[in-house]
């Protein structure tokens, strides 16, 4: 193709876009609130992934001791423990270790080591560091096989609940975008449908004068994927900059459950570029089926 | 030029079918003027969208070439490039209502992938050969129906193509314009592009034949009844139970 007829070309798409202005607004609008549910979906999983990573980092289990454990049999259950598939590294807390740090706790009010001075309340205990938060439960059963071992304490509900939370979120952010971009597919088909309809009598006698199909498309094309790329752009505005203040107003009012998981979402830096690129590749490659299915049968003059 | 072997074309509907085009045989030689008549219904519609390419023929009866290629064998993505050789004109004209005389001749050309300076340099050509080229920034509603014609005819000639084919040319002109289309395509003629005229205006063809000798094919019931160029033709038809069309009758 001639540098001329494209230039020629792209500015008849451009003018049928500004002829059916409505149909183009309408489905612009259409496309733009699909993008902003699928980058909601988008970062809504990022965040939930970022926080399961989080509480990854705080992967460590508590093994309280049987009361009045020797000396020898401590350290036996000390190298079992340090030998288990699973286990980063352990801690261990001395009763008397306990006592201090809860005694330190609640200085201002009594004084503890005085109270408990020969009845010490507290077990020995372990901190158990995991390799990966999925070996959690695998490694609990292990820790509760051991002699000794009075009782495991394990954030194992909490875990688990993030998990399946991130597994339905992923798999939901499919299925939106599966459904969003079927829906996006039939409102350009429609659009373009709709411009090919009014250029009718213009395709007939472009088909006459022997124009090539590629020559008759080209317009829509461009129609239907500024659209779509005009669409990506004003959804990566509005989905970047929500999330800008959204992020920002997060981390300025703390409560014990964001505390719970960082405190902070996943920084704007870190996604926007995927944001848009992926509003981008959805407007451009769907709204090129859409127009390649809509004037197909149009062709066969 | 343009030959037809033994052309068949049969519409079918789902319920019957419909034979619009049998036996058809003929040979149209480079420069000549060929005008194509019959009442509606003897076929002439589908004569012209079998050399257009907006229908083929029946499958294995019959061929069609245009410059001694097989237009029945031609890929689909091929047509284009071949239409690019023919100039055609309808009886509605087919103008683009919103772009002016020009506009109209050189969207023609642009969606054909000719570069802009040849286009500037044509458009005003041809559109002062069919003596129009006062009016190159008037919209088509703006002039009369025999004007709208001549900006059809400007835009078939655009490509330099080697024949014009036109559908009822005369169909929505008063009568007495009709005379100077007729005039615009045996001058066209006369520069060696190859001109079929399709048209039911027995009257037209009669008199203008007799002035300019022109070639009179008769088309009747999907087959060929006359040929001016080959008497044989009508003896044939008539032999093989055709039925005689009197008003149609033209002796050289």
């Amino acid at each position: 193709m001639r540098f001329s007829s494209f230039i020629y070309l792209f500015g008849q798409g451009l003018h049928n876009m500004r002829a059916n202005r409505m149909m183009t607004f309408a489905s612009m609008g259409v496309l733009t609130v699909c993008m902003l549910l699928i980058g909601t979906a988008f970062l809504l999983g990022v965040n939930i992934d970022y926080m399961v990573d989080y509480l990854g980092d705080q992967n460590f289990v508590v093994a309280y001791l049987d009361e009045g454990v020797t000396e020898e049999d401590r350290a036996a259950v000390e190298a079992q423990i340090g030998a288990m598939p699973g286990v980063a590294g352990i801690t261990y807390n001395s009763p008397e270790a306990v006592l201090q740090e809860y005694s330190g706790m609640l200085g201002q009010y009594t004084n503890l080591q005085e109270v408990f001075a020969n009845d010490n309340p507290f077990r020995a205990n372990y901190q158990v560091t995991l390799t990966d938060v999925s070996q959690m439960e695998a490694v609990v059963a292990r820790l509760e096989g051991l002699g000794h071992i009075y009782r495991v304490n394990a954030p194992l509900a909490v875990q688990q609940l993030f998990l399946s939370l991130q597994k339905v979120i992923t798999y939901g952010s499919y299925g939106l975008v599966a459904v969003l971009g079927l829906v996006s597919i039939v409102v350009i088909n429609n659009t373009i449908r709709i411009t090919v309809f009014a250029r009718r009598r213009e395709i007939g006698i472009m088909k006459l004068v022997g124009a090539t199909n590629g020559f008759i498309r080209f317009p829509f094309f461009v129609e239907g994927t500024a659209s779509g790329l005009l669409s990506a752009v004003i959804a990566s505005g509005i989905v970047c900059g929500g999330y800008y203040y959204l992020a920002q107003w997060y981390a300025a009012h703390p409560t014990n459950l964001t505390q719970l998981f960082g405190g902070e979402l996943v920084p704007l830096e870190q996604v926007w570029y995927l944001v848009v690129a992926a509003f981008v590749a959805f407007g451009f490659i769907l709204c090129g089926i859409g127009t390649a299915t809509s004037i197909r049968k149009h062709l066969n003059v | 030029m343009i030959e037809f072997q033994h052309v068949y074309k049969t519409y079918e509907t789902h319920s019957d079918e419909n034979v619009a085009l049998q036996d058809i045989s003929l040979k149209i030689n480079e420069g000549e003027f060929v005008f194509v008549r019959g009442h509606s219904g003897a076929g002439k519609s589908t004569f012209l969208k079998l050399m257009l390419m907006e229908e083929r023929p029946d499958k294995g009866r019959g061929k069609i070439f245009l410059n001694g290629q097989d237009l029945t064998k031609l890929r689909r993505r091929k047509i284009p490039y071949m239409r690019r050789k023919l100039g055609v004109v309808f009886q509605d004209f087919r103008l683009i209502p919103t772009m002016t005389v020009y506009e109209n001749v050189a969207f023609a050309m642009r969606v054909t992938n000719i570069s802009n300076k040849v286009i500037r340099n044509r458009v005003p050509y041809v559109l002062s050969l069919v003596g129009l080229e006062d009016k190159m920034d008037r919209l088509p509603d703006e002039l009369s129906g025999g004007e709208q014609q001549r900006v059809a005819v400007a835009r078939a000639l655009a490509h330099g193509p080697k024949v014009i084919i036109a559908d009822e040319p005369t169909g929505n002109i008063d009568p007495e314009l009709s005379m100077d289309i007729m005039q615009l395509f045996e001058a066209i003629n006369k520069v060696h592009i190859t001109v079929v005229v399709v048209t039911h205006e027995h009257e037209l063809v009669n008199s203008l034949a007799a002035r300019y000798g022109n070639r009179v094919i008769t088309l009747a019931h999907g087959r060929i009844a006359a040929d001016t160029a080959d008497p044989e033709v009508a003896r044939r038809y008539l032999a093989n139970g055709g039925q005689p069309v009197p008003e149609l009758s033209y002796s050289v």
